[in-house]
């Protein structure tokens, strides 16, 4: 029965002019945004992997010279871009990708794509992610206002329940056809990203890329839904299609486009991200007390280049001043990280009332291009960097330092550079995400719920209004 | 019908109106809402500016403080009261051009940066000056979590570009079809009234209600909050953005009135706008950020990174018997102090020097190149940006709060040629050993931030607020004339 109610209002919304218009629109906007975006990426990743191999090849052709030199050419770690960020690019244009790995500090990745273009970035990105967020929820709510309410002013709701229809049948026939409108308008695009998929990519990324595809399709399914649902209902339960388009156009608005920002501003209320004034004065403070501690305890001496401290013993001390430095840098970067990763959990209580909160973290953490797989590079990045910070003040106590007041001039040669390792970064997997993301996911899941609640409930009295 | 009696009969539209709006409640609701919203909107904005004054305001402190501690440390040195080692000897120009001095580049926030965040999330409004190459400093970014970014912020620009037109098509969806659908049209076509002067008089009442809030609400509290802000030149500032909303809401107006004289249902009209808005406010921005970055994109970043990689790496190369020079400072204390005005300068600091100013020499062009990018993307949205009001709202907006991108690119190049300068300042002295005096240390160069003129600002701020309104009056005069042969129901 069902069946027959959902192909009867597919028939009905084609030939309305509503879904065409709309449904055309979304369809040239997805395939453009995954064309511009996969465009894009294969550029960027070409790029990022051959600088990666370059670099490592400069690193260990750079000749005869003091290895604290060496440190100060560094090396360049370039973030890899992982392939669904196609379909959502998340924080990419506001994070950097590109990291130069110096002697005595750790630093914030370079870069932001958003510096590089004009304040138009601001309005967003166009993705097929930001299309199924915000656009597909219109494109439900405009086909499906006056699903019932409609039913109820043309005096055919009454005829169909005299015929006996039940209710379930009825709500899920209006469910099916709501849905499969989406599903047309969504399938091209849906298609092609699988056609990438399938390509494109190597087998163990596609064997990951179709895992995350599968979650992201269930996220989406369940925000959606929850939509549809949300329509049914207030179409059945407001007293005419009038008010239930303004009813519904008012959630949208305030769900897609007001919360996510008074999320963000009340979160940043709760959890202030301190200024770049206010990180740096407090690093450089703990940098400098805990240096000091370390060489009162190891040297007797209070500042680094201090006289009494010869040269036979610099190679020492620069080890002594990394060392300490690591606890404050991890101290320091990981309470700005934290900041961050608490503003974002606060705003996922948000979704409570604006499911696409929840939505947009699950989503870029499924596509990978979430802070948490941001951080997981950084911290990488991080240790690659003291790595090699290490090689070389080992190699300078062991050959540099006994040369006294010639330190400068000893050199160290290919043999130090190629104990230093290439830097391999593995994108995290699929698991690292979803233990990240479950609870936006469970969010998900009950609003879904909740909306199915609320339309049975309306569903179930049709003709009280 | 002659003009007074039309004028009169507009008043009395105007009054019957205003009864009927403040009584089914419609109009207070609203217009609570945007007070709520620009309240909002107007803290958040202010909330940052402090925090950027705060931020300039420390760091002049701080520059204050290490001059006036530098010239203490030097006179103690001078008189042999203190040896020091090299990095932190004031005597030592190596030393003062490095991190030392405690130099800063900062730009100032422009009076009115309350009313738009714009790009002042992300650029920094101050950057450190030493020695070091441009590479090693012009790329901080000021922290904010990139979620937030990403998300944006509720600033005023984002209640007048986003959600006033939303609150106009609440209040103009059914300017018509509501008299039509409850039958009063036409009744109120049987009396000596024209539709054009019906439709003016309902918007006249809700034009005037949502300006009271909008235009008059922030202004007011930023003349009493800002003091700065209560000169000439920010007057006519401030005139011109109520030009500009006052421009932006006739648009949104003008389109409710000329959907309402097409004669279709109010469930039409609502759907019509909203798919306008969507198109204008969501969609056109979106992709006209992606077709400027399609077709002007910026150069490669990985490119840039591998460049200074090499160019890095052939400076160490060059200065190789300077970087590898013995050094005796630890053992030998007499090598520290100023002898006749002049003072050793450790070949690896020179070394040091020497090799930042060889990397920016061949980085430099490639970071030109970046800026005219941005610049070439800039003029590319000022030209395209008539197709939506939105964007010409919203970057006519970031010029007047001074948060715009040109400000901020502004601000790197000076900042750029004071760095230039600063490194030219101290290279004599560092190449020829030459001591720090106190006069020397009291008399570095000073950074200054000049302001982009205003002439420039203003007329771009001016061609805008014109081109939206007369798009306005355009389509507010075609729905005007159509209205005569509007269905009467």
């Amino acid at each position: 029965m069902f069946a027959i109610i959902a192909a009867k209002d597919l028939r009905e919304l084609t030939r309305d002019g509503r879904l065409l218009w709309a449904g055309v629109l979304v369809v040239v906007l997805m395939l453009t945004a995954i064309a511009v975006g996969w465009n894009r990426h294969s550029q960027v990743s070409n790029e990022r992997s051959a600088g990666q191999a370059l670099d490592y090849d400069a690193w260990l052709g750079q000749g005869y010279r003091h290895p604290h030199n060496a440190a100060e050419q560094g090396m360049h770690v370039f973030k890899p871009e992982p392939p669904l960020a196609i379909v959502d690019p998340g924080i990419e244009p506001f994070v950097g990708s590109t990291v130069w790995l110096q002697a005595h500090r750790q630093s914030e990745l370079k870069f932001r794509p958003a510096q590089d273009a004009t304040g138009l970035q601001r309005f967003g990105t166009l993705s097929p992610a930001w299309v199924l967020q915000v656009l597909i929820p219109l494109l439900v709510i405009v086909i499906g206002f006056n699903a019932m309410s409609g039913e109820r002013e043309r005096g055919t709701l009454r005829q169909l329940l005299s015929l006996g229809v039940p209710v379930r049948s009825l709500l899920l026939g209006k469910a099916l056809g709501l849905a499969s409108c989406v599903a047309i308008v969504i399938a091209p695009a849906g298609l092609v990203l699988a056609i990438i998929a399938v390509a494109s990519l190597s087998p163990g990324e596609r064997l990951d890329a179709v895992y995350r595809l599968t979650w992201l399709v269930a996220g989406y399914a369940l925000y959606l839904g929850f939509f549809i649902f949300l329509t049914l209902a207030v179409s059945a339960l407001v007293r005419s299609s009038r008010a239930a388009l303004v009813l519904l156009l008012g959630f949208w608005v305030a769900a897609t486009l007001i919360a996510p920002r008074s999320a963000s501003e009340a979160a940043n209320m709760l959890y202030p991200t301190p200024s770049r004034l206010e990180f740096d004065q407090h690093l450089a403070h703990d940098m400098g007390a805990a240096a000091g501690e370390s060489w009162l305890a190891n040297f007797g001496v209070r500042t680094q280049w201090d006289p009494s401290l010869p040269l036979s013993k610099w190679g020492a001390a620069l080890k002594v001043d990394d060392e300490a430095g690591y606890g404050v840098l991890d101290k320091n970067f990981g309470s700005l990280w934290d900041t961050f990763e608490r503003q974002q959990r606060a705003q996922q209580w948000i979704g409570l009332v604006a499911p696409v909160v929840a939505l947009r973290g699950f989503s870029m953490g499924l596509a990978g291009t979430d802070f948490a797989q941001h951080r997981d590079f950084s911290t990488a990045a991080e240790a690659q960097r003291r790595t090699i910070q290490d090689i070389i003040s080992k190699d300078l106590i062991e050959h540099a330092d006994p040369l006294g007041n010639a330190h400068f001039t000893y050199k160290a040669g290919p043999e130090l550079w190629v104990t230093v390792p290439r830097f391999n970064y593995q994108l995290p997997p699929v698991s690292f995400a979803l233990a990240h993301h479950w609870p936006s996911l469970a969010l998900l899941a009950v609003m879904f719920c909740l909306s199915v609640a609320l339309a049975r409930y309306a569903f179930s009295r049709p003709l009280m209004r | 019908m002659s003009a007074p009696g039309s004028l009169s009969t507009l008043w009395l539209i105007v009054r019957h109106e205003a009864r009927i709006l403040v009584a089914d409640r419609t109009l207070p609701l609203v217009c609570c809402v945007l007070a709520l919203m620009i309240g909002y909107g107007l803290f958040v904005g202010l909330a940052q500016a402090t925090l950027r004054d705060r931020m300039v305001t420390e760091v002049l402190k701080h520059e204050q403080e290490t001059q006036e501690k530098n010239i203490r440390t030097l006179q103690s040195v001078l008189t042999g009261k203190e040896t020091l080692v090299p990095f932190s000897n004031p005597a030592n120009p190596a030393a003062l051009a490095g991190s030392l001095s405690g130099r800063h580049s900062t730009i100032p926030n422009a009076p009115l940066a309350a009313l738009a965040i714009g790009q002042s999330d992300m650029m920094p409004n101050y950057y450190r000056i030493t020695y070091l190459s441009k590479v090693q400093f012009m790329y901080d970014t000021e922290i904010e979590n990139p979620w937030n970014l990403l998300s944006g912020h509720f600033d005023l620009a984002f209640v007048i570009v986003f959600v006033l037109p939303l609150l106009v098509i609440t209040l103009g969806y059914n300017l018509l079809s509501a008299e039509r659908e409850q039958g009063t049209l036409r009744m109120l076509c049987s009396q000596p009234v024209t539709i054009a002067t019906l439709l003016t008089g309902k918007i006249i009442v809700r034009m005037l209600a949502l300006m009271a809030i909008a235009v008059v609400l922030p202004l007011t509290a930023l003349l009493v909050i800002r003091p700065e802000t209560r000169d000439a030149g920010q007057l006519l500032l401030m005139l011109s953005w109520s030009g500009l909303v006052t421009a932006y809401t006739l648009f949104w107006f003008g389109a409710a009135a000329l959907v309402n004289v097409t004669g279709r249902s109010s469930s039409t009209n609502a759907l019509i706008m909203v798919a306008i808005w969507t198109l204008l406010v969501l969609i056109l921005p979106v992709m006209m950020n992606l077709i400027v970055c399609v077709t002007s994109p910026a150069p490669s970043r990985t490119e840039l990174a591998s460049r200074t990689r090499a160019v890095t790496a052939e400076s160490l190369r060059e200065y190789e018997d300077l970087y590898s020079a013995d050094y005796r400072y630890a053992t030998d204390p007499e090598a520290l102090l100023v002898k006749d005005g002049h003072i050793e300068v450790p070949s690896r600091m020179r070394a040091f020097f020497l090799a930042k100013r060889k990397v920016d020499e061949q980085v430099e062009p490639l970071l030109k190149r970046f800026d005219q990018q941005l610049l070439q993307q800039q003029t590319l949205v000022d030209r395209m940006s008539f197709l939506s009001p939105a964007i010409l709202v919203n970057e006519a907006m970031n010029s007047i709060s001074g948060n715009d991108s040109r400000r901020y690119l502004a601000f790197k190049n000076q900042t750029e040629a004071f760095h230039n300068l600063w490194r030219a300042h101290f290279s004599p002295k560092i190449m020829e050993d030459r001591a720090m005096t106190t006069h020397d240390v009291a008399s570095l160069p000073q950074w200054h931030w000049a302001e982009i003129p205003a002439g420039e600002t203003n007329w771009s701020i001016a061609w805008r607020t014109a081109l939206i309104l007369a798009l306005a009056l355009a389509i507010g005069g075609l729905a005007l004339a159509r209205s005569q042969h509007s269905p009467k129901g």
